[in-house]
């Protein structure tokens, strides 16, 4: 790899995470054409149901991280300016957080709901349509919807959207993957609903229902704690939110190599999709200097493209709250 | 895993679909109970659909259609007359099986009643379409009812 001259508040992607780009732009744009259509088939369904009625408003709930990658993407893409030093990063995780408070503000509302319907022991209506002069069980006509509109997400979309957010290092693209692929539970959970009621178990709708929502509520916190951590400025996390992100590792091991280090520290906060790294030093020599500066922050700069806003600075003491090597 | 609990969930959807005669089924039995028994109707004057003509049994098309769907599943009818709202607390009582009235298919009692699709009773076949109301989620009963109309052509 060539020595990067690094930048602040960097926007361009290199050449591998700009092709991974443009994957998830197509996935985001076919997956919401796709739940547009799951949206119009199931509302000709919906019925009386109230776990399929919760489903129905998860498909459109799912249309939220979605449109948030795409509304952001420009904002993130801008350069930095005098008014906003740090670039537009920011962006995807304000839409993260926008998210993550709309999927537990709906999915409170809609688990209350649920619950309210069996505690008040309300029978759900599920009649007959008349389809070309037959007349058949509506319920017949919701299984066979939510059989069929599980098949994008868990077979297609799903699982390629996982596997291209950790290329990006993309939280939101990563949520979204991730509650497509769990979103064949809602199906089966309301096909199992309207079954019973087929079965004449009336409440195994509202316990669907009731499962579902909690499935949205479930999505909505953790959605919303990892979007307030980075928010909050919290240590950066790998992708999925789990574990430190690798690179405080990284920037750690490469200060400690250089000659001239007698002790570091470094902290990582995670902007969306870069990482802002500011690493402190004390020298050895009184007379480490600007060219012992450079070399070190092109130093992380190099290690990946996630790490080019650098600051590294000299001091006497690390400040307690960096993380040290001997932590490792 | 994941696989596995589609298989599941299908295998589970092929056998109800094998003894799909029992489904949808009644919550509390209304349709078995009714069914070569006794299927209790509950009127609402309104004229035109549902007239009472001094003494006896109601008349009017709407009435005539429960008569033949009675007559269908081999009930004989026991009649009870109130307003609407009394009849729709009658249904969630129990204490009648089908309501009949001015009901149209927009009936502002849906929440607490199981609507049927709307129907013409007569031979006009335009304006509001009439409704039968049953107890809230007999879904046999409903599409047992709703069957029998698709049936005579008056949906």
């Amino acid at each position: 790899m060539t020595t990067a001259k690094h930048q602040y508040g960097r926007t361009d992607l290199p050449a591998e995470q700009q092709t991974a780009l443009r994957q998830p732009v197509r996935w985001e744009l076919f997956t919401i054409g796709y739940t547009a259509v799951t949206i119009l088939l199931v509302a000709t369904v919906v019925g009386s149901s109230q776990s399929m009625k919760t489903a129905w408003i998860e498909d459109m709930l799912s249309l939220m991280p979605q449109l948030v990658f795409l509304i952001a993407l420009p904002f993130v893409r801008r350069r930095p300016t005098t008014r906003h030093p740090y670039g537009w990063h920011r962006a995807m995780s304000v839409g993260h957080l926008v998210a993550g408070v709309a999927l537990l503000a709906v999915g409170l509302n809609l688990a209350v709901e649920a619950a309210v319907g069996l505690i008040k022991a309300e029978h759900p209506t599920i009649g007959s349509v008349n389809l070309f002069g037959t007349t058949v069980w509506l319920g017949w006509l919701m299984v066979a919807v939510m059989v069929v509109v599980v098949i994008g997400p868990l077979f297609f979309y799903g699982p390629a959207k996982a596997r291209i957010a950790p290329t990006l290092h993309n939280k939101v693209l990563y949520a979204d993957g991730d509650m497509a692929k769990a979103d064949w539970h809602t199906n089966a959970a309301s096909i199992v609903g309207v079954l019973g009621v087929g079965v004449g178990l009336w409440w195994l709708d509202g316990a669907a229902a009731l499962f579902i929502s909690l499935g949205i509520v479930h999505d909505g916190f953790r959605n919303t704690k990892a979007a307030l951590g980075d928010l909050m400025d919290q240590r950066a996390l790998a992708y999925d939110s789990a574990e430190p992100h690798p690179a405080i590792d990284q920037v750690r091991g490469i200060l400690r190599a250089l000659p001239w280090v007698d002790d570091t520290g470094v902290r990582i906060r995670d902007m969306g999709q870069v990482l802002h790294v500011e690493a402190f030093v004390v020298p050895q020599a009184r007379d480490a200097g600007v060219v012992q500066i450079r070399e070190a922050s092109e130093a992380i700069a190099d290690t990946s493209w996630q790490m080019q806003d650098v600051v590294v600075t000299l001091c006497d003491e690390i400040p307690e709250e960096a993380v040290r090597p001997e932590r490792a | 895993m994941r696989r596995a609990g589609a298989a599941v969930v299908l295998a589970g959807v092929l056998a109800l679909a094998g003894c799909g005669a029992g489904i949808p089924a009644d919550p509390d039995g209304t349709l078995s109970r009714a069914a070569g028994g006794e299927l209790r109707v509950g009127y609402a004057v309104e004229p035109g659909l549902v007239d009472a003509p001094g003494e006896g049994d109601p008349s009017g098309p709407v009435v005539d259609v429960v008569r033949e769907y009675a007559a269908s599943i081999d009930a004989d009818i026991a009649w009870t007359a109130a307003s609407e709202e009394s009849l729709v607390t009658d249904l969630e009582e129990g204490a009648i099986d089908v309501a009949i009235g001015g009901f149209t298919d927009q009936t502002p009692w849906s929440d607490r009643a199981s609507v049927t699709r709307g129907f013409f009773p007569g031979a006009e076949r335009s304006g509001p379409k009439s409704a039968i109301l049953v107890p809230l989620g007999e879904n046999a009963l409903l599409t047992s009812i709703e069957t029998h109309l698709d049936g005579e052509g008056l949906t």
